[in-house]
């Protein structure tokens, strides 16, 4: 049983223009760590970087199972991800999107775990239904089943609510909570309510600013 | 501005898969795309279709004198199969950014696995376009082929690397606004002396042999541009 963490160190990103937030600098190991901030105060750039799905300015973002920096395939499946920029093939059903990304993922999870994956986020109706075909908060529900598919100790989501249901809500509250317990998740939102008593908070405020408190 | 807290978590399960299956998947779902809506396979079928019909209405079998035949129909056929790739190999990863289905794909799986299973695809892709492409070619223009075999060798050899080549340019143009007119403009010196050796060695073919010079050109060339675009995969397609 090996702790993950996930550090951050100096983190700056700058597109053109001002930068979104320097020299931003946390730990984090388990729990709950919120990402607080207005409109374009880079929320999700934020999370992209810790997914490695965006380059930071500058600084690094590490990933530690114990002592050892996880790299490649290894770090990239620790951390799940969700977030507004996150999409499916619509011509595939649910079940297949998520087959094929646990077979490129190497990880190739047996129907009935992908069936419950699916149940879990409430879409056990849509088993067979092209994703093309879904509403919004039903793909918000796969999003959220993506960003479990390969139970990474490290969750992040930006933005969960968006486009769900009370329903959907609750299934994600209550995925948040089993993370929380079981590894860390990292959660951005404009939304209070979205904010469930987390253990760290990032403030990204205005131009350059960031506050880590706990 | 730092803090932490701790806990513990289970370990990862070790990886199942290994990246030649992982490849496989990526190939298998561009495939499974494909033959659900056959956009890359119509329009690179439709526009060989259009290319070698204008080609054999202009040129035709008796608009080129005898001596000249084979050095313009094998330059005419990669020019065909040039611009067949440049219409419908660079779909493999614009595609996954018009769609927004590259952040998924990135997620999960390396760049050098998925550009390896988009190239298998598109080389299967531009393989089945070739077997179509070729003998309708050679039957329009009515155009003797001396060894069908060595042309095999050539499509196969030089397809390849026209395959790797393009597939990577896709990666490399995806999110680029002019990413048709980059991917040509890009495409043209890059793949320039592939398409020299190919045609010298489609114009031995014709001629009845197997030229070992222009081959191992596309040899050498095909294992450098694989080598290239795997150390370069992820600057081509990451953010």
């Amino acid at each position: 049983m090996l702790a993950t963490t996930l550090e951050a160190r100096e983190l700056s990103k700058a597109f053109a223009g001002p930068p979104l937030f320097t020299k931003l600098s946390f730990r984090a190991e388990s729990g709950f760590l919120a990402v607080r901030g207005r409109n374009g105060s880079g929320k999700t750039t934020l999370l992209k970087i810790l997914a490695s799905l965006a380059h930071a300015s500058s600084g690094s973002v590490s990933v530690r199972r114990g002592d050892a920096e996880l790299a490649g395939d290894e770090r990239r499946l620790a951390v799940g991800w969700a977030g507004p920029d996150l999409a499916f093939y619509e011509d595939f059903t649910a079940v297949e999107n998520l087959r094929f990304f646990g077979r490129a993922g190497g990880r190739p999870a047996g129907e009935a775990a992908i069936a419950q994956r699916l149940d879990d986020v409430g879409l056990s109706g849509a088993f067979d239904r092209r994703v093309g075909a879904f509403s919004t908060g039903m793909k918000q529900r796969l999003k959220i089943a993506f960003s479990l598919l390969f139970d990474p100790p490290i969750l992040l989501l930006d933005e969960p609510m968006i486009g769900l249901d009370a329903d959907g809500r609750a299934i994600v509250e209550k995925a948040v909570g089993a993370q929380r317990r079981a590894g860390l998740v990292v959660l951005a939102s404009n939304d209070s309510r979205d904010f469930l008593e987390p253990d760290q908070t990032i403030e990204l405020g205005d131009r350059e600013t960031a506050d880590v408190r706990r | 501005m730092a803090a932490s807290v701790s806990s513990s978590v289970s370990p990862l399960p070790s990886s199942g898969w290994g990246p030649l299956r992982r490849a496989w998947a990526v190939c298998a779902k561009d495939a499974a795309q494909e033959l659900r809506r056959r956009i890359a396979a119509a329009s690179l079928f439709f526009f060989a279709a259009t290319a070698v019909t204008l080609v054999s209405f202009a040129v035709g079998p008796f608009g080129l004198p005898a001596e000249a035949r084979d050095r313009v129909c094998s330059a005419l056929l990669w020019i065909i199969l040039f611009f067949c790739a440049a219409t419908g190999l660079p779909r493999a990863f614009v595609r996954e950014e018009e769609t927004g289905t590259a952040y998924a794909l990135r997620k999960v799986v390396s760049s050098s696995l998925t550009l390896a299973g988009k190239t298998l695809f598109n080389y299967v892709l531009f393989l089945a376009i070739t077997a179509v492409t070729v003998p309708a070619f050679a039957i329009l223009l009515e155009w003797r082929m001396g060894s069908a075999g060595a042309l095999v060798v050539v499509m196969v050899l030089g397809g390849y690397g026209l395959s790797v080549v393009s597939t990577f340019l896709a990666a490399l143009v995806a999110k680029a606004s002019q990413k048709n007119v980059l991917f040509v403009v890009i495409s043209f010196p890059l793949l320039l002396p592939l398409l020299l050796s190919a045609i010298t060695a489609t114009i031995a073919a014709a001629g009845g042999e197997m030229a070992s010079t222009p081959i191992r050109v596309i040899v050498a060339y095909d294992g450098a541009a694989t080598c290239a675009a795997y150390l370069l995969a992820s600057a081509a397609w990451e953010d």
